[in-house]
């Protein structure tokens, strides 16, 4: 049963021939919004069906929950690409598609006879989106990297996060890939959406490192180094410049505790009790609070660990001040603000069971979004794709399956 | 080469302002979009007053980061107070496709330009709204600054040392994230407008949009009920060791080593040169070395210390090993890799200094982006009032000497 999705991105045909993170959860942005896409899997499955988490720690390819967040509402297949019916097959499925995602280095593409000058040659309309850690060109597009690597390569650790001189730091999840991923959706859904205007299809080289030395770390620090020959380094502490704007702990977690402006910081005086510490001199603007930080935090401290982070969220707000609490994981999944917008979606696997997962990035009122289908299994959909989209045979599916092309 | 753009033709009109509403539009300009920001000189966007300022000289106009994060808007300035600038701004948006921004829920409404509003102006209007935390919903006045705003997610809560408080990022991720993300909303939009002929207002919460990110760790609550804390650069799912940072020979260097499957640990031996130090034995399979990836890093981290972070990341890469320098700010500019992608590119700013921003972070096979430096304010008055809106020389000139464009 071929599916006729009515979302924003209805009509557009994706064939997502990635792993793990980065090229998986851009082809689901295009998957959540309607457009249809087809997962192709080497006969070994994405590696990330190898990863947890699985439930009670048991490994097994369809119960990945890293799998599964980043390939739902897609079909999937499989298809041996490095055999000879199996790239044939693959060329026939790139006819059909109007976008390629992949992740692979350039290396493996090539060796597959599959980079962009074939593939153009099969459909000159097709725009591939290559999202690698480092890029299609430069010294280091042949370099091995995961995300971590891609992420250390762009002055984010080194810049923002960890304690002076200490292991710097990237933020707990696959913050390279992630980032190279929305870059690439947006810069391939342009290159669909003026396909006609430019005059056809293109490759959009992405690479993750390149994405977040830019656009992060470059926009804020790149023009005054270049200029002046000086730059900054982490610090360990939310902002140096300015007090109090930091995390510190409380009775049941953490806070952001940021009160810069005169009005924020009135407002949290006033929450904590207008303590007499808090009149003193120094402490009354932001710069000089700065340069005290290590007294005015151990004061803040006293005060926040006699209070939950919900308290003090609710308090401090209410006071006009940006303080929040640091959502653990859990708490995030249970926000009573996210479950009334309906960001979590009950959804159905033939393995995991029922599953609550995370709803569309954003809201399109007039073509909503968002996860609907589970993840395929590997190679659920084979024969509706092939036989019943690309029109093969009974005994033709039968062939490539003995010859493990599928 | 056919030079033009995929989104040449498209209008947009950008009331967003310090960081991730001007990426929106600058993500859209660099896609070939006509963007222009309202901003007015009666209330001046707090970047343009960033330092460090180009020749050392403070002015709005000559913020090295603000040149950066703004490039590829366009401006006009228009004090929205009067009434007269207000309609300008509603003439505008007649002849747009696209109107951004990033205030608190209810303020466009409150300036007159709320949906329903732009829909009389312009049918088909394409309001992009990318509040904090929704439009909608009991937490959607909740005050964040974009460094803080991950703290909503559950994001902040997995940064930091192993075992550890989490460490605050100390800039804010989210900003260029969301408006990159959001430029993918906007198209998607724009994409169903094709599609259907309507238009709609989006509800981009930056606080939905970012949580994707914590999809991975998300899933090991959904499926076994525990929320993850902070692990050093460990693997986001424990499933590859090493995977960490170490230190190298110098001050505050540092390499990122991963290993990610069995091939690789023995390309990793032999990069080491089979050492007797690194017990073999204990670290054969994945799970062992999981099992101790403490020993392991520990191990590890003495041997990277002798030797230059740069050419011990060129030598395990001559063995296959997915390794990289660990970069700080400095070090971006003169990087072969971002030398060779021109992801940093030197400018001439109209004023008559030249300046470093970034460039386009993403290549496309077809069509260069020519980048420029952020506008100085009101730097697209002539072109908007006087060929856009057809204004009379002379009451463009009463309205500028009023201040209405001011």
């Amino acid at each position: 049963m071929e599916t006729r999705p009515t979302g924003a991105l209805s009509g557009i045909r994706v064939l997502d021939f990635g792993q793990m993170v980065s090229a998986p959860y851009c082809a689901k942005l295009f998957a959540d919004y309607g457009a249809d896409v087809i997962k192709v899997e080497l006969p070994t499955g994405d590696v990330a069906r190898t990863m947890g988490p699985f439930p009670g720690d048991v490994a097994h390819p369809e119960k990945s929950g890293l799998y599964f967040i980043n390939n739902t509402n897609k079909r999937g297949v499989t298809c041996n690409v490095a055999s000879e019916a199996g790239r044939a097959l693959f060329l026939r499925l790139l006819e059909w598609a109007d976008v390629l995602v992949e992740n692979n280095l350039p290396g493996r593409m090539k060796s597959w006879q599959l980079d962009y000058a074939d593939i153009q040659a099969v459909n000159p309309r097709l725009v591939m989106i290559s999202i690698t850690p480092f890029g299609q060109s430069g010294p280091y597009s042949a370099w091995n990297g995961y995300d971590l690597n891609a992420y250390h390569l762009t002055g984010a650790s080194s810049r923002y996060c960890g304690r002076p001189g200490e292991m710097p730091l990237e933020h707990g999840t696959f913050s390279a890939d992630y980032f190279g991923a929305i870059s690439a959706a947006t810069w391939g859904m342009a290159a669909v959406y003026g396909r006609d205007m430019v005059g056809g299809g293109q490759q959009v080289d992405v690479s993750c490192a390149e994405a977040i030395a830019a656009a992060f770390i470059g926009g804020q620090n790149i023009g005054g180094y270049a200029q002046d020959g000086r730059f900054d380094k982490r610090t360990g502490v939310g902002m140096p410049q300015g007090a109090p704007a930091t995390i510190l702990p409380c009775k049941d977690g953490h806070v952001w505790m940021l009160a810069l402006e005169p009005g924020q910081w009135n407002g949290l005086r006033q929450v904590m009790g207008n303590p007499d510490w808090a009149d003193l001199d120094i402490f009354q603007n932001m710069k000089t609070r700065a340069e005290n930080a290590d007294v005015i935090y151990s004061f803040i401290v006293e005060w926040t660990m006699q209070h939950t982070k919900m308290e003090i969220q609710e308090k401090c707000q209410a006071a006009g001040c940006p303080i929040t609490a640091v959502y653990t994981v859990a708490e995030a999944a249970e926000q009573p603000h996210l479950k009334a917008r309906g960001y979590f979606v009950d959804m159905e696997h033939p393995e995991l069971g029922r599953i609550r997962n995370l709803g569309a990035p954003f809201k399109l009122p007039a073509s909503p979004g968002g996860p609907a289908r589970g993840a395929p299994l590997l190679g659920q959909h084979n024969s509706e794709v092939y036989g019943g989209m690309l029109g093969l045979d009974a005994a033709k599916l039968m062939a490539l399956r003995a010859a493990g092309a599928i | 080469m056919n030079k033009t753009l995929p989104l040449k033709g498209v209008r947009v009109v950008n009331f967003g302002w310090v960081w991730a509403g001007p990426v929106v539009g600058q993500t859209l300009g660099f896609l070939g979009a006509e963007v222009f920001k309202i901003e007015s000189r009666a209330r001046v966007d707090m970047t343009r007053n960033l330092p460090p300022f180009a020749e050392g000289k403070p002015s709005p106009d000559r913020s090295l980061s603000n040149h950066a994060c703004w490039a590829g808007n366009g401006s006009i300035s228009l004090n929205l107070k009067e009434p007269e600038a207000l309609q300008l701004a509603k003439d505008l948006i007649a002849r747009s496709d696209v109107v951004v921004e990033n205030f608190g829920p209810g303020v466009m409404e409150r300036l007159g330009l709320g949906y329903e509003e732009l829909r009389g102006i312009k049918d088909d209007i394409i309001l992009f709204s990318m509040p904090g935390a929704g439009l909608y919903g009991p937490m959607k006045d909740l005050r964040t600054y974009g460094l803080s705003l991950t703290s909503t997610t559950g994001l902040d809560s997995l940064v930091g040392y192993k075992g550890g408080d989490p460490i605050p990022v100390e800039n804010a991720f989210s900003d260029p994230y969301a408006g990159i993300l959001g430029a993918f909303a906007v198209l998607s939009a724009l994409n169903h407008r094709r599609n259907t002929g309507q238009g709609q207002h989006i509800d981009f919460s930056q606080q939905e949009a970012v949580m994707q990110m914590v999809g991975p760790a998300y899933m090991d609550y959904v499926l076994n009920g525990r929320s993850g804390g902070p692990k050093s650069n460990e693997h986001p799912l424990a499933a590859m060791a090493p995977h960490g940072v170490f230190r190298c020979k110098g001050d505050d260097r540092w390499i990122s080593i991963v290993v990610g499957s069995d091939e690789e640990w023995h390309s990793l031996l032999a990069a080491l040169k089979h050492p007797e130090w690194l017990k073999v034995s204990e670290f054969a399979t994945r799970e062992q070395r999981l099992a101790h990836i403490d020993t392991l890093h520990a191990l590890l981290g003495e041997w990277t210390v002798q030797f230059d972070d740069r050419e011990l990341a060129a030598l395990l890469q001559s063995h296959g090993v997915a390794a990289t320098p660990v970069l700080n700010v400095g070090d971006l500019l003169g990087d072969p890799h971002y030398v060779a992608r021109r992801t940093f590119i030197e400018v001439e700013h109209p004023l008559g200094f030249k300046e470093t921003i970034y460039g386009s972070y993403v290549k496309l096979g077809r069509g260069e982006v020519e980048v420029r430096p952020g506008p100085m304010i009101g730097q697209d008055n002539d072109y908007v009032f006087r060929e856009l809106l057809g204004l009379s020389e002379e009451r463009y000139r009463q309205l500028i000497e009023r201040q209405v464009i001011y």
